[in-house]
C-alpha cells in the first residue's frame, strides 16, 4: 500500500462562488489560508470578470468551464470549495472526478458552504420572482436591490467595504446568467447522477441561513456523501465566505490537512468497520470534528493567542494544521476533570497556565521588546527551551515552577494530539480496531516482531519511506 | 457487573461488616465473609461499569481512574490517576496490568539479610497457601515450570509473547540472562469463573490498563465480586466514605458516606478499610483515628519502575498482545548489585497516548522531534523493571490545607529516591540498555519512573511502630481492619496486586476465626 506523495507539498483549493458573487467573494478567506494551501477562486460564467464572457449557464456548462480550468492547472492534489450555487457545481465535478474523468485526478476533499443541493433547490416562488425582477433585467435598475440582496442573506451586517464590494458583484452579474440559474440550474435534478460520493466532505452551514441552513444541509445534502462532517457557524447567514472568512479559512485548512494524504480515507473505512466498538467509534467521530472557532473558555483572549503560538512550536503540525490543540486545551482547562494529580509547586491547572503564559510573555518583552507571538520561530523556541530548563527569570511563576508547567504543557498537548483520529491514521495505529460489539470479539493473532495482519494500516512514515 | 439481583440491607440494620473499597484488598475478603454467612456491605466510591463499554480510547478511559486531585511534592513528584489509581466497582483492579509475580522470600526479610529496610512480620510460607488459592481461583496463566521456583505450577498455559517480549528474550539470551513467560492474570483459554460464568480467552488487544472488555483479565468485577454477590454480599456504588462513628469504648458503630449528595450511616459490627495507600491513610488522618503510632501516612513507597525504550527496524506494534508477557527474576539479587534488594524485569507493551505522554514528559521531546517520535510508534518497544523501594522519612503523605468537596484535606504526597533507589535505577538502565542493544534496538533511551502506591499504614508486631498487626487489624480500634497496599511494611520487588489479594484472604480467615 503506497501513498503517492508529490514533491510539491502544497495543495490547491478551487473556490466557487454563490449566485451573484464572484471570485472576489473568496478574497478574505484565501488571505487566511496557511502557506501550504493555495486558493484559486474562479469566476463562474456570467459573473465577476466572466460576466460578459463565455455563454452556457446550465450546471453542466459551469462544471465544464471549471473542469477545464482545473485540468489546465494540473494541480496534483486538490480540493473543491463551493458556496451555495457553486456547491452544486462542485458536487457535479466531484462525481466526475470519482468516475475518473481525465483532468480531474487528485481530488482529495470537498467543502460545501451553504450548498445548493443536487436535487432542485427549494426556493419560494415569490422569492424567485423577486430575484428575477431585480436581476434578470437591465443592470441600471438594480443598485438598491443589490444592496438589499446582500443584506437579506447575512446573519449580521457586513463591514461597509465588504458590503459595498458584495453589492457591486451582485450588480454586475449577467442577467442571462441570473435567469438561467433561477429558472434552470437551481431546478435541475442531479440527485440520481451524483448518488453517494466517497470524497471526504465538509459541509458548513450558517445558523441563521433561512433557506440553506443546517436543517436543509442535513436533509438535502448530507445523504449524498459517505462520511460528511457538518459544521454550523453560530449567528452566520448565507454569505459565509464574507461573513466568517477566518472561520471558513480555518475549517477548510483543517479539512485539507485531513484530506492531504488519503491515509485518512482508508483509516475512516476501518473506523466504520466491525472491528471497532460503537462507543469507540462515537468518541473518535466526535473528536475528529473540526474545531469550531470561538472565544476561549478558560483563558483570556491574549493568553489564548499566546498558547496557540506556543502549541505551534511544541507540537508543530504540517500546514494546514488539522487540530486546533490550543482550543482543545483551553476547553479541557475549562471543563475537564483533570488527570488526578498536580505538582504541589503549581496552582490549579487553569491558573498555572495563566501565570506561566504571563511569565513567558514578560520574558519575551524584556529580552526582545516584543510579545512572544510576534517573535520568529527560533526566538520562540529559545524561550521555551529555557522555560523547560528552569532558566527563565522569575515572573508570575518561579523558574522551577515554570519548568514543571512546561512538562505539563508537553503532556497535555501530546495527549490531545495523539488521541485525534487524524494522528492515529498518520501513525498507522491498529490498536483501536479490536473487539467490535459482537461475540466472539476480534483481537490480534499476529503478535511477534514484524508480524502484521493484512488489514492493519501502515504509518505515513513507513508508507513514504 | 450485574448488581440488580443482590441482597440489600437497611441502613438501620447492623451488618456484620462494612468493606470500604472493592479492589484487590476489599474484594477477596468480601467474598470470604459473605461465603461464611456474614452480612456484609461494600461501599465503593466509583460507579459500576459495564465492561463491554470500556473503550480503546485512552482519554475516555479516564472514567476508570481516580481523578480527584492529589498534590505531588518531593524530589520525584508522583503521577496518580491513570498511573496507579482506579475507581469503580472493582477498584484499581479495573485498570491493573495483571502481571502477577509472587513476592520473593528474600524480600520479606530484607533487614535480616541485608541490614536495611524492614522485615515483614510474616514469611513466604505463610503467604504460599493464599497465593495458590488466588492463582487457582483467578486462572493465572504461566509457564509449565517457573525458572526461579521450579516447583511452582500455574493453572493455565502462558499467554503468547508479543514483539517486545520476543525482543527482550533475544537480548537476554545473548547476555545469558534467564527469562520466562510471565505469570499473568489473564486467561489464556476460556475459563469458568465460580460465581461469574465464562471468562473468554484473552484476545491480545493490549488494553488491560483501559479496562478489559472480554473478562479475560481477572478484574475483581469478573471474579471475587460476583462470587461475593452470589453469597449475598451487597455492593453500593458511588458511595464515598468520609466518616466513622464510634461508641464510648472507641469501637466503630457506623460508617458515614455520601451518596447523591446525601450523607448516610450504615451501622456495622466491623469495618474493613481497603481504599488503597492514599485514600486509606487520608481517611484516618482526616478523622484523627488509629494513629497512636504516628505511622499513618509515613513510609510512603512505590516501586523503582525505570523503563528503557528503543526503536527497531521491523514493526513492533507494541500495543498488540498482553503487554508484559515476558519476565526475568535474575536481577532480584544481581551479582554486581551495589544496592540492597533487587528488581524484576519485564517486557513492555504500551498504547500510544500513554507512550507519547512519556516521550513528551519524561524524555522531554517537543517540536519536530516529538512529532517524529510519535510517527515512529509502530517501531518501538520497551523493557522495564519493578524494584524494591526502601522507606524513607522524607517520603510520606499528609493532608493539604486545600480541601475537596467533602471537606477532606487533599492528599499531599512527598516522594523522592534515596541512594539505594538511585543505584538500583542506574543498574537497571545499564542492564536494560545492554539487552536492547543485543536485541537490535537503536535510538535507545531511558526514563526514571516510580510505580504503584505502597506503605502509609504499615503492619508490624508492635503498636508503637505500626498501624496494624500482621493480620491487618488496627492496634487501637478493636473492630477496624485494613487490607490494601497501605499495610505493606516494605514495597517488595513484585508487583503488589497478587500479594494484596493473598493478604485479603488471610485477613478474612483471621477475622472469621475469632
Amino acid at each position: 500500500m503506497n501513498v503517492p506523495v508529490p514533491s510539491d507539498p502544497s495543495m490547491s483549493v478551487f473556490c466557487l462562488h454563490f449566485l451573484g458573487g464572484s471570485a472576489q467573494s473568496w478574497d478574505r478567506v484565501m488571505a487566511q489560508f496557511p502557506s501550504g494551501l493555495r486558493g484559486v477562486a474562479i469566476d463562474l460564467p456570467g459573473f465577476g470578470e466572466a460576466a460578459a464572457g463565455p455563454q452556457g449557464y446550465a450546471v453542466a456548462d459551469m462544471a465544464d468551464f471549471v473542469a477545464a480550468r482545473i485540468a489546465a492547472a494540473a494541480p496534483g492534489r486538490w480540493m473543491l470549495a463551493g458556496h451555495s450555487m457553486g456547491a452544486k457545481v462542485a458536487a457535479v465535478l466531484a462525481r466526475r472526478a470519482e468516475d475518473g474523468q481525465a483532468g480531474l485526478e487528485g481530488l482529495v476533499g470537498l467543502v460545501l458552504l451553504a450548498g445548493s443541493p443536487p436535487a432542485p433547490e427549494p426556493i419560494e416562488a415569490a422569492k424567485r420572482q423577486e430575484m428575477l425582477r431585480s436581476f434578470g433585467g437591465p443592470a441600471a435598475l438594480r443598485d438598491d436591490d443589490a444592496s438589499r440582496y446582500v443584506e437579506q442573506n447575512v446573519g449580521a451586517p457586513l463591514a461597509a467595504e465588504a458590503a459595498r464590494a458584495a453589492a457591486e458583484d451582485v450588480r454586475r452579474g449577467n442577467p442571462a446568467a441570473w435567469r438561467a440559474w433561477l429558472e434552470g440550474g437551481s431546478l435541475e435534478d442531479w440527485s440520481a447522477r451524483i448518488g453517494v460520493l466517497r470524497v471526504p466532505t465538509l459541509m458548513i452551514a450558517g445558523e441563521a441561513d433561512m433557506a440553506l441552513g443546517p436543517a436543509a444541509q442535513h436533509r438535502l445534502m448530507a445523504p449524498h456523501f459517505a462520511a460528511p462532517t457538518l459544521v454550523t457557524l453560530a449567528g452566520a447567514g448565507h454569505l459565509l465566505p464574507m461573513e466568517r472568512p477566518d472561520a471558513v479559512a480555518r475549517l477548510i485548512a483543517a479539512h485539507a490537512a485531513g484530506a492531504a494524504t488519503g491515509l485518512e480515507q482508508r483509516y475512516q473505512a476501518l473506523i466504520d468497520g466491525e472491528r471497532m466498538s460503537e462507543r469507540t467509534r462515537a468518541v473518535l467521530r466526535a473528536r475528529g470534528q473540526p474545531d469550531e472557532p470561538g472565544s476561549p473558555a478558560a483563558l483570556s483572549a491574549a493568553s489564548f493567542a499566546l498558547l496557540r503560538a506556543v502549541a505551534a512550536r511544541v507540537l508543530p503540525q504540517p500546514e494546514p494544521a488539522a487540530i486546533d490543540l490550543a482550543a482543545r486545551l483551553d476547553a479541557q482547562l475549562a471543563s475537564g476533570p483533570g488527570d488526578g494529580w498536580r505538582f504541589a509547586a503549581l496552582p490549579a491547572d487553569a491558573e498555572a497556565y495563566r501565570l506561566a503564559l504571563e511569565t513567558l510573555q514578560a520574558a519575551a518583552l524584556a529580552e526582545h521588546g516584543a510579545g512572544f507571538v510576534a517573535l520568529d520561530g527560533p526566538r520562540q523556541d529559545a524561550l521555551l527551551q529555557r522555560a523547560g530548563a528552569g532558566a527563565l527569570p522569575a515572573g508570575a511563576l518561579q523558574p522551577d515552577a515554570l519548568a514543571l508547567w512546561f512538562q505539563d504543557l508537553r503532556s497535555d498537548l501530546v495527549r490531545l494530539y495523539v488521541a485525534h483520529p487524524a494522528t492515529l491514521a498518520r501513525m498507522g495505529y491498529s490498536g483501536v480496531f479490536y473487539g467490535g460489539d459482537g461475540e466472539p470479539k476480534p483481537g490480534f493473532a499476529a503478535l511477534g516482531i514484524g508480524a502484521r495482519e493484512a488489514w492493519e494500516p501502515q504509518s505515513l512514515q513507513d508508507a513514504t519511506r | 457487573m450485574r448488581l440488580d439481583g443482590m441482597r440489600r440491607h437497611a441502613l438501620t440494620d447492623t451488618v456484620d461488616a462494612v468493606v470500604i473499597g472493592t479492589g484487590a484488598g476489599g474484594a477477596p475478603l468480601l467474598a470470604k465473609l459473605a461465603q461464611a454467612g456474614l452480612s456484609v456491605v461494600a461501599l465503593e466510591a466509583g460507579r459500576n461499569h459495564d465492561p463491554e463499554q470500556f473503550t480503546a480510547d485512552e482519554l475516555t478511559a479516564g472514567e476508570i481512574y481516580w481523578l480527584d486531585e492529589r498534590l505531588s511534592a518531593g524530589a520525584m513528584p508522583q503521577a496518580f490517576g491513570a498511573n496507579n489509581s482506579g475507581t469503580g466497582v472493582g477498584g484499581s483492579m479495573l485498570h491493573w496490568g495483571a502481571f502477577c509475580p509472587r513476592a520473593d522470600p528474600r524480600d520479606l526479610r530484607l533487614y535480616s539479610e541485608q541490614g536495611v529496610g524492614t522485615d515483614w512480620p510474616l514469611d513466604y510460607a505463610a503467604l504460599v497457601p493464599f497465593y495458590e488459592e488466588v492463582e487457582a481461583f483467578l486462572g493465572v496463566s504461566g509457564p509449565a515450570s517457573y525458572p526461579w521456583e521450579p516447583a511452582r505450577r500455574y493453572p493455565l498455559p502462558p499467554v503468547p509473547l508479543n514483539a517486545p517480549a520476543e525482543a527482550m528474550r533475544r537480548g537476554c539470551d545473548a547476555l545469558g540472562v534467564r527469562t520466562s513467560h510471565a505469570p499473568v492474570a489473564a486467561v489464556s483459554r476460556d475459563f469458568e469463573q465460580a460465581g461469574h460464568g465464562r471468562r473468554h480467552a484473552c484476545i491480545a488487544c493490549g488494553y488491560c490498563h483501559q479496562g478489559c472488555r472480554t473478562g479475560a483479565k481477572a478484574s475483581m468485577d469478573v471474579s471475587y465480586l460476583p462470587l461475593a454477590v452470589a453469597a449475598s454480599a451487597e455492593i453500593r456504588a458511588e458511595c464515598r466514605v468520609h466518616g466513622l462513628e464510634r461508641d464510648a469504648a472507641g469501637r466503630i458503630t457506623a460508617v458515614v458516606y455520601r451518596e447523591d449528595g446525601v450523607d448516610k450511616r450504615q451501622r456495622c459490627g466491623a469495618v474493613f478499610l481497603c481504599a488503597g495507600a492514599i485514600e486509606t491513610p487520608r481517611l484516618l488522618l482526616h478523622l484523627g483515628l488509629a494513629n497512636g503510632s504516628g505511622q499513618v501516612g509515613r513510609n510512603y513507597m512505590g516501586h523503582v519502575a525505570t523503563q528503557v525504550w528503543g526503536t527497531f527496524e521491523p514493526e513492533m506494534r507494541p500495543n498488540k498482545g498482553f503487554p508484559a508477557s515476558l519476565i526475568s527474576e535474575d536481577m532480584l539479587r544481581a551479582p554486581d548489585a551495589d544496592f540492597a534488594g533487587g528488581y524484576i524485569t519485564q517486557s513492555l507493551g504500551i498504547v500510544p497516548v500513554t507512550w507519547s505522554d512519556q516521550v513528551a514528559r519524561a524524555r522531554g521531546l517537543w517540536g519536530q522531534a516529538l512529532v517524529d517520535a510519535v510517527d515512529g510508534f509502530n517501531h518501538v518497544a520497551g523493557i522495564g523493571i519493578n524494584g524494591d523501594v526502601l522507606a524513607r522519612d522524607e517520603n510520606f503523605l499528609e493532608l493539604a490545607d486545600e480541601v475537596d468537596e467533602l471537606g477532606m484535606g487533599k492528599p499531599l504526597i512527598h516522594f523522592g529516591y534515596g541512594e539505594n533507589e538511585r543505584r538500583m535505577s542506574r543498574h537497571a538502565v545499564r542492564f536494560m540498555t545492554a539487552v536492547w542493544e543485543q536485541a537490535g534496538a537503536r535510538d535507545i533511551w531511558s526514563m526514571d519512573r516510580a510505580a504503584h502506591t505502597i506503605g502509609t499504614c504499615r503492619m508490624g508486631r508492635e503498636g508503637d511502630s505500626a498501624v496494624v498487626d500482621p493480620f491487618g487489624r488496627s492496634f487501637e480500634v478493636e473492630n477496624l481492619w485494613i487490607c490494601d497496599n497501605s499495610v505493606f511494611p516494605s514495597s517488595l520487588a513484585a508487583n503488589p496486586a497478587l500479594t494484596i489479594m493473598a493478604l485479603s484472604l488471610r485477613t478474612a480467615g483471621k477475622f472469621l476465626s475469632k
